[in-house]
């Protein structure tokens, strides 16, 4: 009996992923052990291997997306039959997807197909369809004649071109702009996209700009961690009460403290700006536990524990490992976690639980030059607080300005859990935890 | 007190098709006319020209039938029975809208209407309330200052189509459409026509290109064309004497064909406050007026005075008062046709309109064209217009036998944003005058076949 190979489940947030490379060909041999494809994530690329050795055979191609849980591929130990064609083109058909046939997985042949072939009723274009625009044909409502999945259902269902309606001279236009048609609404018959729905949207793509001028401009397809990172901001925004403000902290105590940390801990941690911030947040965080919360409509949960998330830039967009029990940890442990998640995020190597639980984040442009943002909530965090550049500042001695290191810190919060006023209490108390340093040690 | 939805003002092909389309949508619907249904395209335009020139092509076809094997021996005319034929086939079309107007529920009041107040109308005795009015009572020839049609031997175009003698020597002022029309028409029947035009070319919404082929086929008929001349007197004792830049020049008739004007007196237009532009009542992209629940639509709008801007107009103005979302007319889509001899048809942008602006040009004469060549119809040209990076169909102007029936192919085109892709992998039918078209965007792309 072949064994099943699973697209594997990483972390509890997981809702879906892709073969994003098979690193053992289809019908080739595998031993246990070996690596077997790459997964990859809203969050996470992940080797994944086997775990028998036989004859592999994939039943899914690389790049759709999938439920973890799904069947990928099969393992067929030696001695067992080898189906002759690969399952990959059966693909197009619904027996593969596994979930739509619980009962006859362990037989992935020739019976199984018709068998759920007559079960879920579908036109032969359709079908096609399905295999060409690569939509899980199982997961349709038919709108034909008793239930059955159409042409139209497929088109429907499918995020590809064929649905975009859009005039010609439009899709010309949009693939000299740039501009992604799907993001465009139709304002011709029938909702199709004509040239004056792409009037002013010239500078719309962020592509363009990165492209010479009159060469062809790419398009970055919406998955992975850039599908992640946009819908979850989206909803972010969409889904509470979020404002900003900022307050300046002095920085004086801070810059010499570091630099003589830096001495005392050398060979052991280097601490950055950042995990002062982290290590003030946290303290804060347990004198405002406000800020510490989640939203729900029925009500705001105050969280015990402070697990401090770290947005961290990486080439592919944006990682945010967290340091666990933030307000337990001195700002020596900080230091040493802190720069142990940074270097794996960037290497991609996080573990998997090295993303889960944060409470509250932060997020650091400060080295950018930014002296002012408004980050957007973590959801379903509170909270976010935004690192700005050590500057130099004046600060007032009588009437004397005597130059002084400051650093304006940017909080976002979520209007729903806290007012104005306590958000700008704890702002406070981090300003000043991090004006007396000293404190950040005790 | 009669009340309805919808009134609207004018029986044309702007009226009577706003009254229709409302009515498919559930609204009760009057309409007002004074004269005969169908405005002045149907009786007075578009259509009863369109007959006088039947004839005159006939005629000229006839005369040339000996090159086709056919002796006919003498071929001799009746202008009489051409207008009387012209005026019959108005009458019937007019009585088809009559039946429209009926078999859609539309109430016809007869007579002038006025529009009291907004919401308001007046009919003669009759005090119509609407929700909504539509203004569609068109446009009338435009005056040449002092000079007005005597209806003798100085016409308007009412006159010019239905002449009471054929004018050996013809003056015809203004050529624009109207004007290059009956000198056609005129033509054709042996008279000595003479074209003035105060611009710089017959034809002035034209593509010069085409204009200039124009003059070119009618100075080759034998009329006389005077462009950037002005007529400055005319004088009508038992001939006309027009004084056309300085010069004294002696004529049988004159028509006047200058332009067009709103109508707007006795409307109400005054008393209502109704912005006007330029004389021409002032609408948003949906036909409303400033005047909440009046609308405005066709001639009465402004340019281009055409029967079928003011039907599509019309379809918009309903739509919207029914609550529907309609798409604005974009000017740049409306196909003009002229149907002179030989008839020119035309959309979008001319080449003059592409100054400074990357552009590709087709043009392919029918000369090449199979179809024009067995026809005896080989002189024509149509020209294309494509925006250089987008390939987009910016215009085309066609000059030849039959154009106005082509023209449509490429109103889809634009209407549906085609490129010269979607035109190329077109298969246009052979043999036929409309492999032109194909051709011309061939050329346009280095690529014509028939070359």
């Amino acid at each position: 009996m072949p064994k099943e190979i699973y697209l594997v489940k990483v972390g509890m947030t997981m809702t879906e992923g892709m073969v994003s490379e098979w690193f053992i060909a289809d019908g080739a041999e595998v031993i246990k052990g070996e690596l077997l494809y790459a997964l990859e994530t809203e969050k996470i690329n992940l080797d994944v291997d086997a775990d028998a050795s036989g004859t592999v055979r994939h039943s899914v191609e690389t790049g759709i997306n999938l439920a973890p849980g799904d069947v990928v591929g099969y393992i067929y130990e030696a001695g067992e039959a080898i189906p002759e064609t690969s399952l990959t083109i059966a693909v197009t058909e619904p027996a593969v997807s596994i979930e739509a046939a619980p009962d006859a997985q362990a037989k992935p042949s020739a019976p199984l197909v018709a068998e759920v072939t007559q079960r879920l009723k579908s036109s032969p274009a359709a079908r096609r369809l399905a295999g060409e625009l690569k939509v899980d044909i199982t997961a349709l409502t038919g709108t034909g004649p008793a239930g059955r999945i159409v042409e139209a259902d497929v088109l429907l269902a499918s995020s590809g071109p064929g649905p975009v309606k859009a005039s010609p001279l439009a899709r010309r236009l949009a693939e000299q702009r740039g501009i992604d048609l799907s993001t465009v609404r139709g304002s011709g018959p029938g909702g199709r996209i004509v040239q004056a729905d792409l009037d002013g949207l010239e500078s719309r793509p962020a592509i363009k700009a990165a492209g010479t001028a009159g060469s062809a401009a790419q398009v970055i397809p919406m998955k992975g961690m850039r599908k992640t990172i946009a819908e979850r901001m989206q909803q972010s925004l969409q889904n509470s009460a979020q404002l900003s403000m900022d307050m300046l902290a002095g920085m004086d105590d801070a810059v010499s403290m570091r630099t003589q940390l830096l001495k005392e801990w050398e060979g052991e941690a280097r601490p950055t700006y950042t995990d002062f911030v982290v290590k003030a947040t946290a303290k804060a965080l347990r004198l405002h536990p406000q800020m510490n919360s989640v939203f729900a409509p029925t009500g705001i949960t105050l969280l015990d524990e402070i697990h401090i998330g770290i947005a961290v830039a990486v080439a592919e967009g944006l990682l945010v490992p967290v340091i666990r029990n933030a307000d337990q940890l001195s700002l020596k442990e900080i230091a040493v976690e802190s720069a142990r998640l940074a270097s794996s995020a960037r290497e991609g190597s996080l573990g998997l639980d090295d993303y889960a639980g944060g409470t509250f984040t932060l997020s650091a442009l400060g080295m950018y030059g930014v002296d002012s943002f408004t980050p957007i909530i973590n959801q379903p965090q509170s909270g976010i607080l935004g690192i700005n550049r050590i500057f130099d500042g004046l600060a007032w001695d009588q009437d004397r300005p005597i130059k002084t290191k400051q650093m304006n810190l940017s909080l976002t919060w979520d209007h729903r859990v806290i007012d104005g006023a306590p958000a700008a209490e704890f702002l406070a108390t981090v300003v000043e935890l991090i004006s007396q340093p000293y404190r950040l040690l005790v | 007190m009669n009340e309805f939805d919808l009134m609207v003002i004018g029986g044309g092909p702007g009226g009577y098709a706003a009254a229709i389309r409302a009515s498919q949508l559930g609204l009760s619907v009057a309409l007002a006319e004074k004269e005969a249904l169908g405005g002045t395209c149907l009786n007075w335009g578009c259509i009863p020209t369109k007959s006088l020139l039947h004839s005159a092509e006939l005629l000229r076809d006839l005369g040339d039938a000996a090159q086709l094997g056919i002796n006919l021996g003498e071929v001799q005319f009746d202008l009489s029975v051409m207008v009387s034929e012209s005026r019959r086939a108005a009458e019937k079309l007019s009585q088809g809208i009559q039946h429209l107007m009926k078999k859609n529920n539309v109430r016809i009041f007869a007579g002038d209407a006025v529009i009291s107040a907004p919401g308001l109308v007046r009919v003669g005795e009759a005090e119509i309330l609407a929700d909504n009015i539509i203004v569609a009572t068109g446009a009338s020839p435009r005056r040449l200052g002092a000079i007005e049609p005597d209806g003798k031997l100085i016409w308007g175009a009412r006159e010019a189509m239905t002449p009471g003698f054929l004018p050996e020597r013809l003056l015809i002022v203004g050529a624009g459409a109207i004007g290059v029309e009956f000198a056609s028409f005129y033509a054709a029947l042996n008279s000595k026509v003479t074209l003035l035009e105060v611009a710089a070319q017959i034809l002035p919404v034209e593509d010069s290109e085409i204009a200039e082929l124009a003059a070119t086929a009618f100075r080759a008929q034998g009329i006389e064309i005077l462009t950037g001349c002005s007529l400055e007197n005319l004088e009508s004792i038992e001939t006309v004497t027009a004084l056309i830049d300085g010069e004294a020049r002696e004529f049988d008739a004159v028509i006047l064909s200058v332009g067009v004007q709103a109508n707007l007196s006795g409307v109400g237009v005054d008393k209502l406050g109704l912005e006007l532009i330029d004389g021409f009542i002032a609408v948003n992209e949906v036909q409303q007026t400033n005047l909440p629940g009046i609308y405005a639509i066709g001639d009465v709008t402004g340019a281009p005075c055409l029967a079928h801007k003011a039907t599509h107009e019309a379809m918009i103005a309903a739509e919207k008062i029914a609550g529907l979302q309609p798409h604005p007319i974009q000017k740049k889509r409306i196909p003009g046709c002229t149907y002179s001899y030989p008839q020119i048809a035309s959309i979008g942008l001319k080449e003059a309109d592409l100054k400074g602006r990357p552009f590709k040009v087709g043009r392919f004469p029918l000369y090449a064209n199979g179809k024009a060549v067995v026809s005896h119809q080989t002189d024509g040209l149509v020209k294309t217009l494509f925006d250089a990076e987008s390939g987009e169909l910016l215009g085309a102007h066609l000059i030849g036998e039959g154009v106005t029936e082509l023209i449509h192919g490429f109103a889809i085109a634009i209407g549906l944003e085609a490129t010269e892709e979607s035109l190329i992998q077109t298969i246009f039918p052979h043999p036929t005058v409309s492999e032109a078209m194909h051709e011309s965007v061939l050329n346009a792309f280095g690529r014509t076949l028939h070359l």
